[in-house]
């Protein structure tokens, strides 16, 4: 029962000091996890992320912009770097096994958005390759192939750069038909994604915040079933 | 009237004949770029491409007005920050800045900001301008723009930096953009000496999207201001992605005229605003020109001009790999419909 409490009490530490941007807040409760012996992958998904999806829910609100996003971000990233190590195998099970390729196509140096999504699937206990800003388009086909990834992300901020992206699904489809593709950026619109033929798609920062949480959202149903 | 008499003469609220169809954004089509055959990617550095380009858009589809340069990379790359033209890659890329300060202790700006005219491509533009200025007898509208100083921060140091930072530490931010807006000014100030004949400021990345009414009042709003006092030609407010919240703060900077994209309801924006303000957008250029069926696109520019804009612009700059038959409708359109007064123009 006194560890039940203690639990509580630090996801809501955790969940709170994501929330409010603290990051020694949730430096400390991450420290205690570990000390205490809690389980690290129950205070990244129920403490973390929970936090990051409230997060989601104020810029929805427009309460939150994209500076505290970042902050929050910052914030979350603090407890994810002392909790991951000490995720056991058998706590992410079937559910989250899973590789992504991400990165911002060629011509667009943009990458919040991409950084905010990459961190959601590390939560989420996906491996990330990330190749990072401005990437040649034959790169993401390249970095699928050899990782098998199941995921491939990609981002543009820009219309002038979202052209890119057509190319990209069009190569790897036709290579892998089964790979599933994320677009992300302020151009991307659900008909844009349709034309394209993607999986999925996130317009903004926050809006690719609440798209990731709603993923974590449902994992985290799923073990709590 | 001409052309340019035209597009003068709105930025001025001043009667015009027929609504003038004009941007301040990047409007350079692949029409243009094939029948000059040229390349997109050479544009950029050459005077006689960039203006040519320029001109060749606008007499192919009967526009009143242009601009250059194309891209957003020449100011920063004139400090230093460099350059990728992307020559070799496949399809249409636009210059991106492949390097940005990473920390507010990086940030290394000249003490005297005249000195970026003789570095990277300013020259080119300054020449293209002039190019643009005396075309046919000075015939066209020419427009100058520079990013505003927000988002000029964000194109010479790493934008999460600049975010975070206007939030943390906001006392270093604030000088930091205090130093952008003297950037501005001063590239302002010299299109105009060039003799061009309206200035657009696009301060693209402060909508609400990104930063709250809050911090547009205290750290974006006072730097407009100063900007949009320095200069005495028409000058615009151009901002994309979702305004509303913050559209009569815009129009409170002391701009001749606010520009808007899609994301906009302008309809809300008139009401608030009143007739005399002038409003331009308000369309989003590729789904219009790019994706839409010709078909399609008089409805689309009609009702901007039924919400109550003053001059049809695009949200952004125009992907220049549009459909001839769309930016045809366009252009139509606005002469079919734009004869009538709009809210804040009269007609001769």
């Amino acid at each position: 029962m006194a560890d039940d409490q203690r639990r509580e009490e630090l996801l809501k530490e955790l969940h709170e000091g994501v929330v409010e941007y603290e990051e020694d807040r949730v430096k400390e409760a991450a420290q205690d996890v570990l000390d205490e012996g809690l389980n690290a992958y129950d205070a990244i998904m129920n403490g973390l992320a929970a936090g990051m999806e409230e997060v989601g829910e104020l810029y929805d609100q427009q309460e939150y912009f994209v500076p505290e996003l970042l902050m929050c971000a910052d914030a979350l990233y603090i407890g994810l770097g002392i909790l991951k190590p000490h995720i056991r195998p058998e706590d992410i099970g079937a559910s989250a096994k899973g590789q992504v390729v991400i990165g911002t196509v060629q011509g667009d140096v943009h990458d919040i958005g991409k950084n905010i999504i990459k961190m959601m699937f590390e939560v989420a206990g996906f491996t990330v390759h990330d190749l990072g800003r401005d990437v040649p388009l034959e790169k993401f086909v390249e970095e699928q192939l050899k990782t098998d990834s199941e995921i491939v992300a990609l981002s543009a901020m820009m219309t002038t750069t979202m052209m890119g992206m057509q190319k990209v699904i069009e190569m790897i489809k036709e290579k892998n038909p089964k790979v599933q593709i994320m677009l992300g950026g302020a151009p991307v619109t659900s008909d844009v994604a349709d034309l394209f033929g993607a999986d999925g798609y996130a317009e903004s920062a926050g809006n690719a915040v609440q798209e990731a949480v709603k993923m974590i959202a449902n994992l985290r149903k799923l073990q709590n079933q | 009237m001409t052309p340019k008499e035209r597009v003068k003469a709105l930025l001025n609220k001043q009667p015009v004949d027929t609504m003038p169809v004009f941007s301040g954004m990047g409007t350079v089509t692949i029409q243009a770029i094939e029948k000059l055959n040229y390349r997109f990617a050479k544009v950029h550095t050459d005077p006689a491409m960039m203006a040519k380009a320029a001109i060749e858009t606008a007499e192919l589809f009967d526009f009143d007005g242009i601009v250059v340069p194309f891209d957003m990379c020449t100011i920063p790359e004139a400090l230093g920050r460099g350059v990728s033209l992307y020559e070799d890659a496949e399809g249409l890329l636009y210059p991106t800045v492949p390097t940005k300060w990473a920390s507010m202790e990086e940030i290394d700006l000249p003490d005297d900001f005249e000195s970026i005219f003789g570095q990277g491509r300013m020259p080119v533009v300054d020449e293209a301008l002039k190019l643009c200025l005396n075309h046919d007898g000075g015939k066209l509208g020419v427009g100058g723009w520079v990013l505003g100083p927000f988002t000029m921060a964000g194109q010479v140091m790493e934008l999460d930096v600049l975010l975070k930072g206007a939030a943390k530490d906001k006392e270093r931010v604030g000088a930091f953009l205090g130093r952008m807006t003297d950037l501005v000014i001063a590239v302002a100030k010299h299109y105009e000496a060039l003799g061009v004949d309206f200035i657009n400021i696009r301060e693209m990345g402060t909508g609400t999207d990104l930063l709250s009414p809050r911090m547009w009042k205290n750290l974006i709003k006072p730097n407009m201001e100063r900007v949009f006092a320095a200069v005495d030609i028409p000058i615009i407010n151009h901002i994309c992605g979702s305004t509303d919240l913050i559209i009569e703060m815009m129009n409170d900077c002391g701009a001749d005229g606010v520009s808007v994209d899609q994301k906009n309801n302008v309809v809300q924006s008139r009401e608030k605003l009143g007739p005399d303000a002038l409003i331009l957008g308000n369309f989003d250029p590729y789904g219009t020109l790019v994706q839409m069926n010709a078909s399609d696109v008089e409805g689309v520019i009609k009702k901007c001009i039924d919400d109550g804009v003053d001059a049809v612009w695009p949200g952004c700059d125009i992907w220049p790999d549009v459909k001839k038959e769309n930016v045809e409708a366009y252009v139509a359109a606005v002469r079919k419909h734009g004869g009538k007064p709009s809210p804040a123009v009269g007609r001769l």
